[in-house]
């Protein structure tokens, strides 16, 4: 939640006093959902909580229509480590008795995963910053990815509808 | 195993989608940065594979007493590494873990083998079939997991726990090879029974001689001999009246493991009827083995409803041997049940009854309606206790207290009970 939080203030310390009204509000129904997420064991909010935390900070980003943010690589690290740590609450629910260590091993691996996201997003960010403005083939690229990614989706749901039936 | 998405992975891929499409529609790369981290974490994932983990289920005994501890070992091997693999041992009600755990998290890696031990504890006497243990296992991203159901299935046998018994029910009449009964004829035996008169035949040890010499003429004593028994169970399983983890069938199938073993010991022959819903029977025999088999048809003893009129015609007529003592345990709940006995007296058997008292595991009830319903049920059990001892059978209640005190009042009412005119 302090990840969310952090996550959500970027925006925030960005903007005009509109905008920051309107930002307070979304970090708030984003801190709610995932309270909630959190409570009540309802591991979809969590996504929903991301997006909005994420949305709020991409909404500041389309209004500001500045140059590229050289926060990118710590807002994603925040907010994987948000998605990270409410995840594995609520994995603890299950209270299933392991062989010790099994939380610091596991507190390892998010570091390293936090550790590996902040290196990929910022390579990729000097990479954007390089090629950027080279033409629409990096546009059609990015294209390419994203229907990728929402084939990938589509899969992933039916594989979780078809294991549920 | 059957392979499955976590709601992260859905959760995951979603945002990584979101992010990307946001990046496109805004033409911000800074969102598409910002969803990479979830698309790798996604790619990391998928690809983790089946870790194929096989578990044996290792039982140290077949046959084990309600209430004892009997130990367990799960096996556990996998052929690729997990890093969480979780295991619920599946349990059958009746069935608790005394020691360990039930439901155990570990990492494994790639072709390692460990061993967790488990006690159980059967509650309650019956047959159980064990070993089914539901697998888990979870990539180390959380992004899959592959669950199955693993282990051969092992049938461990609870049998009823031991009641104390120092005395049992004399029959009234015995059967003709030895035993460990005093009959009711003369014979040779221990037993001292009356002296009579010298005939030709008799041998010189049998004659007193202190009473010869008072009577002036060859008396000789009269003995009894010790006989065995034929000795017929007859439980009642028209119905079951269960209280908290108490119940009437459980109590009477303990006190019928115990009097079978106890006859067993003194060389009687003991036989089972189940009767109710379903009848069960185990013709009458001797020794280990009979003690075996008939503890093990007691434990497929249950209730099974029926509302169709049954009686002892059903029974086959070898089950019921001539002068055989039929020893009944019931709560008396069933009018069948009651109209059986009734009719087992009716052709000469020597019936007793241990009444498995059902009045405590019933509640009188709220309203006045439930009150009423209550007082008549008592009532008619008054009636069908009456109807029981004025054709001679001796009944006594058997509640918390010993089951021998509860033998020793039907004895007394035996000793005492004028002949019945049935």
């Amino acid at each position: 939640m302090v990840c969310l939080l952090a996550v959500a203030t970027v925006p925030i310390a960005r903007g005009d006093d509109t905008f920051q009204e309107f930002d307070v509000r979304v970090a708030a129904v984003a801190f709610v959902a995932l309270l909630a997420a959190l409570v009540q064991g309802w591991s979809w909010l969590v996504p929903a909580a991301i997006a909005l935390a994420g949305g709020s900070y991409a909404l500041e980003l389309a209004i500001d229509d500045a140059p590229l943010d050289v926060a990118v690589p710590v807002v994603a690290v925040g907010l994987l480590l948000a998605a990270e740590l409410a995840y594995w609450s609520l994995d603890e629910r299950s209270r299933v008795p392991g062989d010790p260590g099994q939380g610091l091993r596991r507190a390892a691996l998010v570091a390293l995963g936090a550790m590996g996201a902040l290196v990929v997003a910022s390579a990729l960010l000097a990479l954007v910053d390089e090629v950027r403005g080279r033409g629409i083939a990096l546009d059609l690229a990015g294209a390419v990815a994203t229907v990728a990614v929402v084939v990938m989706v589509l899969a992933t749901a039916r594989d979780q509808s078809s294991s549920g039936s | 195993m059957t392979r499955a998405g976590n709601p992260r992975l859905v959760g995951y891929v979603a945002l990584a989608a979101l992010g990307l499409l946001g990046a496109l529609a805004l033409r911000r790369p800074e969102l598409a940065v910002a969803a990479a981290p979830f698309a790798l974490v996604v790619a990391l994932g998928v690809r983790a594979r089946d870790p194929r983990v096989a578990v044996i289920f290792t039982m140290g005994a077949e046959r084990t007493l309600e209430g004892a501890d009997e130990d367990v070992t799960l096996t556990v091997r996998s052929e690729r590494a997990v890093d969480r693999l979780e295991l619920l041992l599946d349990l059958p009600a009746g069935v608790q873990v005394a020691a360990g755990e039930a439901a155990q998290s570990l990492r494994l890696d790639a072709g390692e083998e460990r061993e967790l031990d488990v006690a159980l504890r059967c509650a309650r006497w019956g047959v159980y079939d064990l070993g089914a243990v539901k697998v888990r296992a979870r990539d180390p991203w959380r992004l899959v997991t592959w669950e199955g159901q693993v282990g051969a299935l092992h049938r461990l046998k609870a049998y009823p726990r031991p009641l104390t018994l120092r005395r049992l029910l004399a029959p009234m009449e015995t059967q003709a090879f030895a035993g460990s009964q005093v009959a009711r004829t003369k014979g040779d035996g221990v037993e001292y029974a009356d002296i009579r008169d010298f005939v030709p035949g008799d041998r010189v040890r049998s004659i007193n001689w202190r009473a010869s010499a008072r009577r002036q003429g060859l008396v000789v004593n009269d003995r009894h001999p010790e006989r065995n028994t034929d000795v017929v169970l007859f439980v009642d399983s028209f119905a079951d009246v269960r209280y908290g983890d108490r119940s009437v069938l459980d109590d009477a199938v303990r006190a019928a493991a115990a009097l079978a073993t106890k006859y067993l010991e003194h060389r009687d022959r003991v036989g089972l009827v189940g009767f109710g819903g379903v009848l069960r029977w185990l013709q009458p025999g001797m020794g280990s083995t009979q003690r075996y088999r008939l503890v093990e048809t007691l434990l497929e003893t249950g209730v099974a409803p029926t509302y169709t009129w049954r009686d002892v015609n059903v029974i086959p007529a070898r089950i019921l041997p001539p002068a055989a003592l039929v020893l009944a345990l019931s709560p008396l709940v069933d009018p069948r049940f009651v109209v059986a006995l009734e009719d087992l007296r009716g052709r000469r058997y020597d019936v007793a009854v241990v009444e498995v008292d059902p009045v405590p595991l019933v509640r009188p009830g709220r309203t006045e309606v439930e009150r009423a319903a209550y007082r008549l049920w008592l009532l008619e059990r008054e009636v069908h206790r009456w109807r029981l001892e004025s054709r001679g059978i001796g009944i006594a209640t058997w509640g918390d207290g010993a089951l021998d005190t509860v033998l020793e009042e039907v004895r007394t009412f035996r000793r005492y009970a004028r002949t019945a005119h049935v």
